[in-house]
């Protein structure tokens, strides 16, 4: 586990390392939340970053197989300014487990009957919904999922 | 993550939520929401306004549980009241259109017992 965050001149970074564990997703939380007030990112974006990153973790543990859940998982949190007046908050997932790029799902069609509603798939609609920007790569066997929301600087 | 209930006459159960339905949350629930959602009670209302965070694993046991009630010819309806995260994270979802979502008490009750 680590935990340290770092003053660049092109931003304020940060980095966690939680276990693949259900339990670890709310510590997760608590260090986004906490980092994310200590770098000044609001609390609407703070909330939509939450959500995604609750449902990519979750992913990972559920459907990542066995080489997501016995390594760890790693985040980093980065928030830049892209001009004058636009600040982008952006957190990147990386994971040692099955390669899926989220960006490839397709959602499914609403169902617009209870009968008709079948479980899954909704994590990935929330992620794609909540943030303003997604992209993911894999490399030397590590998925590395980055997700951004951004707002005007005051 | 609490859970509690009301019975608010022979045929309606009013279910209360509070915490976050994350992953942790909704296992902690989970059980004993199930239980309270089939009971002998055929209308139930789930008061979310004072969860704190949604997440994909908290709409399914919604979901799962209100169709249980309804193949038994019941009906589950949410109460939202002002909590605006919650009601941003139903309608993106779609939720709401599988769910009828109140933000007036009365009214979910309303809609529950009709």
């Amino acid at each position: 586990m680590t935990n340290g965050a770092t003053s660049l001149s092109a931003g304020l970074c940060a980095e966690l390392s939680i276990e693949a564990d259900s339990a670890e997703i709310r510590r997760a939380s608590i260090w986004i939340a906490k980092t994310g007030m200590d770098f000044g990112v609001p609390m609407e974006q703070l909330g939509r970053l939450d959500i995604c990153l609750n449902e990519v973790l979750a992913n990972v543990i559920e459907h990542g197989g066995e080489e997501a859940i016995s390594s760890p998982i790693g985040l980093e949190f980065l928030v830049s300014r892209l001009d004058p007046s636009n600040l982008e908050a952006a957190i990147t997932v990386s994971d040692s487990g099955l390669a899926f790029d989220p960006l490839s799902f397709e959602q499914k069609p609403r169902t617009h009957s209870l009968e008709e509603a079948e479980p899954g798939g909704l994590g990935l609609t929330m992620m794609q919904e909540f943030v303003d920007s997604l992209s993911y790569r894999y490399r030397d066997g590590q998925n590395r999922l980055t997700f951004c929301v951004r707002w005007l600087n005051p | 993550m609490t859970i509690e209930y009301v019975d608010v006459d022979e045929n309606l159960r009013r279910i209360s939520l509070s915490g976050r339905l994350d992953i942790q949350g909704t296992e902690a629930i989970s059980g004993k929401f199930t239980a309270l959602s089939s009971t002998a009670k055929k209308q139930v209302i789930v008061d979310l306004t004072a969860v704190s965070f949604l997440a994909s694993m908290g709409i399914r046991e919604l979901i799962s549980n209100a169709k249980a009630l309804q193949r038994r010819g019941g009906k589950m309806v949410l109460f939202v009241g002002d909590n605006a995260l919650v009601a941003k994270i139903l309608e993106t979802t779609n939720i709401n259109e599988l769910l009828p979502m109140f933000t007036d008490a009365a009214e979910a009750e309303k809609a529950a017992l009709a």
